[in-house]
Parts: C-alpha cells; sequence; structure tokens
C-alpha cells in the first residue's frame, strides 16, 4: 500500500490526467456513496463529487504518501461538503438534511436498486430493510451518518475515520455506537 | 470489567458491540481484545437485551453494506472530462507564468543593464560638458523617472475624461428616465 500510496503521490505532483482517470474509475462508487450520506442528496453529492476530483488535481502535491489515499480523498469531498453546507446553511449540517427533506419528500436522496440473482422473496425482504436503514439514516446527524457510512460500507479503521473527520477516537466511537443505536428502532420498522 | 454495574455492563456490551460490529478493535486494543470478547461472550449468554441489540447491529451493519449506490457511467466520463479540461488549463497556466517569470527576469536583467550604462553615459556626458557631478546625477534620474511620470499622467487624464464621459452619460439616462414617467 505504501508504494502505492507513493506512486500516486507522484503521479498528483505531476498532475497525470491517466492516474486521475484511473483513479476517478477506481473510487467511484466509494466516494459518491460517501457523499450522498453526507450530505443526502443524490444531485448535490454528484456536484461534490466533479468538485472533489477537481481539488485532487488541483491539490494534489498535497497529499501526503504516509497516509492512504482514500483517506485523504475523503477528507478533501469532506471539506467540500462542509464549505458547501455552511454557506448554503450555515446553522449546520443537519440543517441541510432536514430543509431538503421537507423539500424533496417525494423524493428518496438514497437509491435501493434491486439485487441481482436473489429470490423474489429475498429481494422484497432486502429492499424493506435497505429502505428501512435508508429512512433511518436521513433522520441521523450527519455526523453519525459518516462515522457509519465510512465503517461499516468503506470498512475503515477507527483511526482513519478520526482522521477523516477530524475527530479524536473515543468520537469516532461514541458516534458509531449512538449511530448503530439510532437505526436500531429503524430496522425493526418503528417510526420515529 | 468482571465487576461493573448492571447498566455500564450492558452500555460497555453494546459499544463492544458496535464497535466489532466490523470485525475489529483498534490496533492498540488488541491485546485486551480477547478478554472483552470472552467478557461480552458470557454477557450475551446472560443478557437477552444485549443479545438482541447484537441481532440488530449485525442486521443494520448488513443492511448498510447491502444498500448499493452507484456512480452513473455519465458522471464518470463528465467528470474525467473535466478533470483533464482542468488539468490542461492548469497546464497553459503554469506555461503562461513560466512565460511571465521569464520576462520578468529578463526585464530586470535589461533595467539593471541599461542604468548601468546609462550611468556610465551620463557620467561621460558630464565629463565632456564639464558639468558639475550633481547636474548629471540630478539628469540621469530625471531621465529614469520621465517615462513613468508621463505615463502616469497620462493614464490619470484618461480616466478623468472617461469619469466625465460616464457622468454624461448618467445624466442622459436620468434625463430619458424622468421623461418616460412624465410621459
Amino acid at each position: 500500500m505504501a508504494q502505492e500510496s507513493t506512486e500516486i503521490a507522484r503521479g498528483l505532483r505531476r498532475r497525470d490526467p491517466d492516474l486521475l482517470d484511473r483513479l476517478i474509475e477506481q473510487y467511484q462508487h466509494r466516494l459518491l456513496r460517501y457523499l450522498v450520506y453526507l450530505t443526502g442528496r443524490r444531485d448535490l453529492a454528484e456536484d461534490l463529487f466533479q468538485e472533489t476530483w477537481i481539488r485532487v488535481l488541483e491539490r494534489g502535491h498535497q497529499f501526503n504518501d504516509k497516509y492512504a489515499f482514500s483517506t485523504w480523498l475523503f477528507s478533501v469531498a469532506r471539506n467540500l461538503a462542509i464549505d458547501h453546507m455552511r454557506r448554503k446553511q450555515p446553522s449546520s449540517l443537519d440543517g441541510l438534511v432536514d430543509n431538503n427533506m421537507q423539500n424533496n419528500e417525494d423524493r428518496a436522496p438514497f437509491d435501493v436498486p434491486d439485487a441481482a440473482g436473489a429470490s423474489a422473496f429475498d429481494l422484497t425482504l432486502q429492499r424493506e430493510q435497505g429502505e428501512q436503514i435508508t429512512a433511518g439514516m436521513q433522520h441521523l446527524p450527519a455526523e453519525y451518518r459518516e462515522a457509519l457510512v465510512l465503517r461499516f460500507q468503506e470498512g475503515m479503521s477507527l483511526e482513519e475515520i478520526a482522521s477523516v473527520a477530524r475527530v479524536p477516537l473515543g468520537t469516532v466511537k461514541s458516534r458509531i455506537y449512538r449511530g448503530l443505536s439510532a437505526l436500531e428502532p429503524w430496522l425493526k420498522g418503528a417510526q420515529l | 470489567m468482571k465487576h461493573m454495574p448492571n447498566n455500564d455492563a450492558h452500555q460497555q456490551a453494546r459499544k463492544l458491540i458496535a464497535l466489532s460490529g466490523a470485525e475489529i478493535l483498534s490496533a492498540n486494543q488488541l491485546s485486551d481484545q480477547q478478554s472483552s470478547n470472552a467478557w461480552l461472550a458470557a454477557h450475551l449468554e446472560t443478557c437477552a437485551s444485549c443479545r438482541t441489540f447484537a441481532e440488530n447491529a449485525a442486521d443494520t451493519i448488513h443492511g448498510l453494506r447491502a444498500i448499493p449506490i452507484a456512480a452513473g457511467r455519465g458522471l464518470v466520463s463528465t467528470t474525467q472530462i473535466r478533470v483533464r479540461r482542468r488539468a490542461l488549463e492548469l497546464q497553459r497556466q503554469r506555461e503562461r507564468m513560466w512565460l511571465v517569470a521569464v520576462s520578468c527576469t529578463a526585464v530586470t536583467l535589461c533595467a539593471l543593464l541599461s542604468t548601468v550604462a546609462f550611468w556610465l553615459g551620463f557620467a561621460w556626458l558630464g565629463a565632456r560638458a564639464q558639468l558639475a557631478s550633481s547636474v548629471w546625477q540630478v539628469g540621469f534620474l530625471v531621465f529614469c523617472v520621465m517615462p513613468a511620470l508621463v505615463a502616469a499622467i497620462l493614464l490619470l487624464a484618461k480616466a478623468k475624461d472617461k469619469d466625465k464621459d460616464n457622468d454624461n452619460d448618467n445624466y442622459k439616462h436620468l434625463a430619458h428616465h424622468t421623461g418616460s414617467y412624465q410621459g
């Protein structure tokens, strides 16, 4: 991994477009998923996705190859998302999501496509479960959503999450615990 | 861990379940991991509510992992095109900056060399005309400052003319507006 990071750092310093094409392909789903969960809006997440890669190109020389590229990439995306949300709604990250949900009640920010190769029953069950978790995620504060996504979807270590979110390790642990606890009623199908 | 009050034990158990949900505890907790797991297993055997929490947490984590959010092909290609375009812009910008830097260096060198040459020229002329050194030095100073002074005066005059034209336009516009209201 260290060698890969070094190569990426070298390529980013050169602003190598081929390397960036490869990185965009490689991290497309992970980055978009993170941004969708962080912002709660697919369209905004897609805008930020593009901005993130432009920022990666412009600030590539700042990437330190001692760390994993994904950690730096998520930090860049996170900073852009926070900047955007501060411009739109200076009070908090949650405000935007709440507003968005009021304005777009009929739109599902998280897509839950059908999984291939599963039985109709499994599919329905999985879809229902996905929808319930999705609904629960929308009601969680952004910092909990972020911690859960980075931990359980991206499989990041607690230290990496702390580095992305720029918070102490203890805060990451408590966000994961609280986020998971807050999602529990939604999984049972309860309405908050 | 063995002598924890009941509420603390539940909370501790749930935290351990949440944090180890993915698989691991942090690296510096590795030595504690085995004892923690043993304690957790023992606690789960006796505590139904924590067992339910563990099952729900596992389902939630499984559910989270099962929600696929995929970037569309269009988004990826648009991003790649934008990035390439920006890379080209930055490259051109860098080339322009390089040109500017080279030009600045050349101008500085020329200015230095010409200053020395003119200084020597003025000194030679002063000696030929048998002028006091202060006189040709003032002449040299005026010669150096004059181009910048003339340019500044011309620019100021131009700006003043532009202001005057703008004022005239504003009056005309105002007069036209008043007229239209009256009409």
